[in-house]
Order: C-alpha cells, then sequence, then structure tokens
C-alpha cells in the first residue's frame, strides 16, 4: 500500500514538471466549454436549421405532394427532410432529434379522392418554437388544399401532438458536450496509456522488478494517478460548461465519477493495447489505431443523435459509445440510481478484468 | 553472498547462458568480464531475479532467487547498465522513489539520501531535475540510487559504459567502498582494465560459458602468461645471462651492454632475486619496467580472437 503511494507521487510530480502537456490536457474541456459559448451563444440555442422526419406509409402521388412541399424554397432551406419508418421516427422524435415527426398513414389518396375523413399526424418537438409550428401551420394549409378541391364532405385534418416535455430535445451544446468530454478522456488515456513506454525505454520497470515490490501496487498507483487527472479534467470541463456553456448537469458528483471511472478503464484498455506492441512506435500507431475509428464511431467526434442509425447503434456497443451514452443519460438526469449503480458496477468490473490482464501482460512480457 | 551453480538460460535455440557456476563472497569484488553479447547481463538478470533459469540455482545470501524471490531481492542493489532514472525527477526525488521501492522510511530514508548524495558528489545538484544532468552526473546516480537502502549484494551491470574519465575513476572508488563496507560487488564489464584494477576475483565469460575464473594472479598463471620485464643501467651482457639463469621459467629476450629484457612468469615476486643475482655478476640496475600481460591480450589467447565491442 505505501508503494502505491509513492507510485502516485512519482507519476504526478512527473506530469507536474511538464507543464506543456498538463495544461493541454486541461484545457481540451475548457477550449470545448468557450468555444459552445461562443457558438451557441451561452444559451444553447436551437439550431437555425431543423429537422423535419416523414413516414410516408401512403406513397402516392397525393402524400408525395404533401412532402414535396418541403422541398420548396425557402422551406427547403430551413428544414431538412428524412424519411424514416414510423418506429423510427417516434423514438427520434421522443429523444428530440428533430424538429417535427409527420406520419402520412396508408389510405391518405384514397381518402382524398373520395372526400372521406382522414387525419394526419404531426409530433412536435417543445425545445423548439418557431419551426414546429411553421410545419404543423405548412402542412394545415397543403391539407387545406386537398380539402378545398373537394368542395364537399369531411376535412382531411391534422392531428398535432406535442411530444411531452421531459422528453424535450437538447441544444446543441447539450448534445455535443458529453461527446467532446467524453473525446478529451479517451484522448488522454491514450496520451497516459503510451507513457509506460518511456518508462519501459528507460530501464524503470526493469529496476523495479528485481527489487521487492508488487508489480500490482506499481499498476494500481498507476490508476490512481490517472484518476486524479481525469477528476481534474472531469471536474473541469464541467464546471466550465456548466457556467460558461449553460449546459445542465443534472448530478456534478456523478459525472465526474462516471467520467473518472471510464478514464480508468479507457487507459486500462488503452494500456493493454499499447503494450501489445513491439515498439514504441507501433504501440503509438495501435493506440492511435484503435482509439480513432472507437472514438468516431462511439460518438465521440460526433454525437449519436446526428448519426446514421445503423452507425448509432454499433457506435452505443463500444466501450466508448457506451460511456457517452450513460454519461449522457447522467447529465441529463434521465438515468436512475439502480440504473447508475449498475452502470457503475459494470465499468469496474470491466476495469478490474482488464487490471489483471494488464497485470500478467507487463509481469510476463512487458517488462523484459 | 552470490551462489550460482550451474546457471543455464535459453531463448528458443539460443543458448545465452551455458552452465555459469561462481561464487562471489562478502567484501569480495567478483568481476564478469566479456564482450558484448557474452551474457554477463542475463547472468545478472537470472541472480537478480529478472529473468527466470532455463535450469540451475542462484542463491543470494541463501535465499533461492526462484523459490525465495522477495526474500533474495531485499538483500540486492542493482545498478542496470540503463539510465533508470526519471528525467523530470530531482536527484532527491529519484533517490526517494527508489529508496521506498526498497522499503526505506523516513528518518532512514532521508539520512541514506543525504548519505549517497554526498559519496556520489551530487549534494550541491540534488534538486535539480535529472534532465539537467551530464551524462557521469547521471551515472553516479544511477548508482547511487542503487545502494541508497545498503545492499548486501550489489549487482553492478556494465556501470561506467559512455562515462567521462573523472567520473568513472570516481564510480570505481565507490564500488572499492561499498565493498569495503563488507558488500558482495558482482561486477560485469568488457573494459578489462576495469577489471584488472578493480576486481579481487575474475571469471572470463563468452558465448555464455565461463572460460577461465580465479584471482587475477592465478588467471595470469592458469594462462601461462609472461611478464617482461625490462632493465637499464650497466651490463656485461653474457655475465648477466649467466647470472639470471638459474632462476624459475626465465628467458633473456634481450642482452646489452645498457638494457637487459627478461621473460618469466610472476615477476614481481622474482625481482629480489634477479637483482642479487646481477648484483653479483657485477651488473649496476638504474631503472626498472615491469609490463604484466593484460586481461585483454589473455581473452585474445585464451579465445583466438580479438574482444568485440
Amino acid at each position: 500500500m505505501r508503494f502505491l503511494w509513492i507510485c502516485v507521487v512519482k507519476d504526478l510530480r512527473r506530469w507536474r514538471r511538464d507543464p506543456f502537456t498538463l495544461a493541454i490536457w486541461l484545457a481540451i474541456p475548457l477550449v470545448l466549454a468557450v468555444l459552445m459559448n461562443v457558438v451557441f451563444g451561452g444559451g444553447g440555442n436551437p439550431a437555425p436549421q431543423g429537422v423535419l422526419l416523414i413516414a410516408d406509409e401512403d406513397n402516392t402521388f397525393a402524400s408525395k405532394v404533401v412532402a414535396g412541399v418541403f422541398h420548396r424554397d425557402p422551406l427547403d432551406k430551413m428544414l431538412a427532410l428524412e424519411r424514416v419508418q414510423r418506429g423510427e421516427g417516434r423514438r427520434r422524435i421522443d429523444r428530440g432529434e428533430a424538429s417535427a415527426f409527420l406520419i402520412i398513414p396508408a389510405g391518405f389518396a384514397q381518402a382524398v379522392n373520395r372526400g372521406a375523413a382522414f387525419r394526419l399526424q404531426l409530433f412536435t418537438n417543445p425545445s423548439q418554437s418557431i419551426l414546429p409550428k411553421l410545419i404543423e401551420d405548412t402542412v394545415s394549409i397543403t391539407l387545406d388544399m386537398f380539402g378545398t378541391r373537394r368542395a364537399v364532405g369531411p376535412a382531411i385534418g391534422l392531428e398535432t401532438t406535442v411530444i411531452p416535455e421531459k422528453k424535450r430535445g437538447k441544444s446543441f451544446a447539450a448534445l455535443f458536450f458529453p461527446s467532446m468530454l467524453c473525446m478529451a478522456v479517451w484522448m488522454i488515456a491514450n496520451a497516459l496509456a503510451g507513457e509506460i513506454w518511456k518508462e519501459r525505454a528507460l530501464g524503470a520497470l526493469r529496476r523495479l522488478a528485481v527489487m521487492p515490490v508488487r508489480m500490482a501496487a506499481f499498476l494500481a498507483g498507476k490508476l490512481v494517478s490517472v484518476a486524479l487527472v481525469f477528476a481534474c479534467v472531469a471536474g473541469t470541463g464541467l464546471v466550465a460548461v456548466r457556467w460558461l456553456g449553460r449546459v445542465p448537469v443534472a448530478s456534478l458528483p456523478a459525472a465526474i465519477l462516471w467520467l473518472v471511472l471510464a478514464g480508468v478503464a479507457f487507459y486500462l484498455l488503452l494500456l493493454l493495447v499499447s503494450m501489445s506492441a513491439s515498439t514504441p512506435r507501433g504501440a503509438s500507431m495501435l493506440g492511435n489505431l484503435v482509439m480513432f475509428p472507437l472514438a468516431l464511431v462511439g460518438g465521440c467526434f460526433f454525437p449519436f443523435e446526428i448519426m446514421p442509425a445503423w452507425m448509432a447503434s454499433v457506435g452505443r456497443l463500444t466501450p466508448p459509445g457506451w460511456a457517452v451514452t450513460q454519461f449522457s443519460a447522467i447529465l441529463d438526469g434521465s438515468t436512475h440510481t439502480p440504473g447508475l449503480a449498475a452502470a457503475l458496477g459494470g465499468l469496474v468490473a470491466t476495469s478490474a478484468v482488464a487490471f489483471l490482464v494488464t497485470l500478467v501482460r507487463l509481469r510476463r512480457s512487458f517488462l523484459i | 553472498m552470490i551462489e550460482v551453480e550451474q546457471l543455464r538460460k535459453e531463448y528458443g535455440d539460443l543458448t545465452a547462458v551455458d552452465g555459469v557456476s561462481f561464487t562471489a563472497r562478502p567484501g569480495e569484488i567478483f568481476g564478469l568480464l566479456g564482450p558484448n553479447g557474452a551474457g554477463k547481463t542475463t547472468t545478472i538478470g537470472c541472480i537478480s531475479g529478472l529473468l527466470a533459469p532455463t535450469s540451475g540455482r542462484v542463491r543470494v545470501m541463501g535465499h533461492d532467487v526462484v523459490r525465495e524471490g522477495m526474500a533474495a531481492r531485499q538483500a540486492l542493489g542493482v545498478v542496470p547498465q540503463e539510465i533508470a532514472l526519471y528525467e523530470e525527477l530531482s536527484a532527491v526525488e529519484n533517490l526517494k522513489y527508489w529508496g521506498g521501492a526498497q522499503g526505506l522510511r523516513n528518518p532512514l530514508l532521508g539520512e541514506r539520501i543525504q548519505k549517497v548524495l554526498e559519496l556520489t558528489g551530487l549534494g550541491d545538484r540534488a534538486r535539480e531535475p535529472v534532465k539537467r544532468f551530464s551524462g557521469g552526473m547521471k551515472r553516479r546516480l544511477n548508482f547511487a540510487c542503487g545502494i541508497v537502502h545498503q545492499p548486501q549484494v550489489l549487482l553492478l551491470d556494465e556501470p561506467t559504459v559512455g562515462v567521462d574519465p573523472q567520473s568513472r575513476m570516481r564510480l570505481l572508488e565507490l564500488v572499492r567502498a561499498e565493498a569495503q563496507a563488507g558488500t558482495c560487488v558482482l561486477y560485469t564489464t568488457h573494459y578489462m582494465e576495469e577489471a584488472e584494477t578493480l576486481c579481487d576475483r575474475l571469471a572470463i565469460v563468452d558465448h555464455g560459458k565461463v572460460i577461465a575464473a580465479g584471482t587475477l594472479a592465478e588467471l595470469r598463471s592458469m594462462l601461462e602468461q609472461r611478464d617482461l620485464l625490462r632493465l637499464s643501467g650497466v651490463f656485461q651482457p653474457a655475465a648477466a645471462r649467466a647470472a639470471v639463469a638459474p632462476i624459475d621459467h626465465i628467458e633473456v629476450v634481450q642482452a646489452e651492454e645498457n638494457l637487459l629484457v627478461l621473460s618469466l612468469v610472476d615477476a614481481s615476486r622474482k625481482l629480489p632475486a634477479i637483482f642479487a643475482a646481477l648484483e653479483a655478476a657485477g651488473s649496476e640496475v638504474r631503472g626498472t619496467t615491469l609490463t604484466q600481460p593484460s586481461l585483454e591480450s589473455l581473452f585474445i589467447k585464451l579465445t583466438g580472437k580479438e574482444l568485440r565491442e
């Protein structure tokens, strides 16, 4: 236990003597917070362009006329039109990923021709005020056109549902921030993992191996050191974004704890990857090969909300993807204590397994 | 004490150490001498517990390094070939880390740090980051980290590689001081002159095998190396030849009126007899130069090849 703390002090002293690197680590989340403040005006304003999801189940000339209205100037500049299935559209509007979701049920054209009563469904995002109203008015006017042609008979109408407030969409700042902070942690973990090669090249690991100490204490010391770095980075980033970016943080301690544990797990994973290489350069390349694709797919560069659905589904299964998803839930307060406890338990268990595997690798082959 | 019995270490088809045996005693500097790649570092690795021997046995202060690794390591101090220091840390911080790893605690740790800093002459630069040190200073600190805990057994793996002459002299003095304090020192080097001046006993290794072992005198004797004694003065060549002829294993290489060159075994012990015989023959010796065969020449003679760097 004493040697563990000796290792912690040693690593913290070493990093303190390299203020440039330390500043970069701390600057990443700060820069993100400032950028969000500058770009999104601090209030997390909605984006100027909205998304309209359309599930055209009728797929007829009449239904295409309704959808086609939004391809015309100036609506096409204000709204991006996406065709989706009913289920996907509902999920996405519930997550706040669009301004509105329009369902044109099968039988629309027949109803128009027969002059029968028919209802289109529109779900709107309550976090946006202008675009959902614009969409609703545009659809209503278009439907009125159909109704006007049929001078008699029941009107073709629009049934508008505002999705519950709790499922309201996030601001762009809130959407991007979890990804950005997880990316910062992921990148720092990669940089820290590569440091093991410096110690190996120095001969410090071999020297340590002939001393009456346990390598487990050495590795545990490293984990405590990196956990402290992640705590600083997470704390700085979260506080800065809360103040500068005005991104809601439902539970600051839980968010910091999650980022620290996720950072330690990332570190162990990347440490293992780094130690699997045969040279420092190989380790760097291998680390980047693992880090960047996983960061890209795992929602660290772009939030899942703006990814293609298939990529988001795959990405959520990756380690960073899982971390980002849980972190987002912690930030917006949509995770409950049992769920959070289970996630934290999973993270600790994963880290424990990674610790043992890394320790075996360190002892058996990496030291020599 | 270090006891190595039939130590063998294989890496696949390569046998790095092949049946090496020797014993190094407390207060003694035992040298492992050989070219690069001879198996010295692998032997040190097996003794320190870093490498698992393929076969054979190694004991440090009576503890088997495989079965009682922790106990053996507690008795050990290792100064590796590479400068295993954290360059961002100061000399004191490095010593605290390595001393702490050896189990030292304050106030003893603090006292020992002061002591080794004084010994190595680094006291005035103790708080500076090591990256500002010269190569020689780093070597001295590397040594200090190996002795900060006062080990009973000290393993030194080519500790003077790339060191300037002044720092080398200082390091060799430090090694002698450790041995005089009762530490058992195992010193590997490929610098023959270093082994000659420093080591009490030596094992010459090549291709993983000990090809000769003993004191310097024993090695010379074992290899039948002859000293060259050059005497200047006034001689009667024929009388001088006749005067020294009865002395054992002596050969007159050159006999002139002002120079007599003799080749003989263990010349330093025979000097009084030679001087007495020459004086009796009417010769006057004014100058003496004794050239002993170097270990390098012994190695070349023994292996049939030049020392590889």
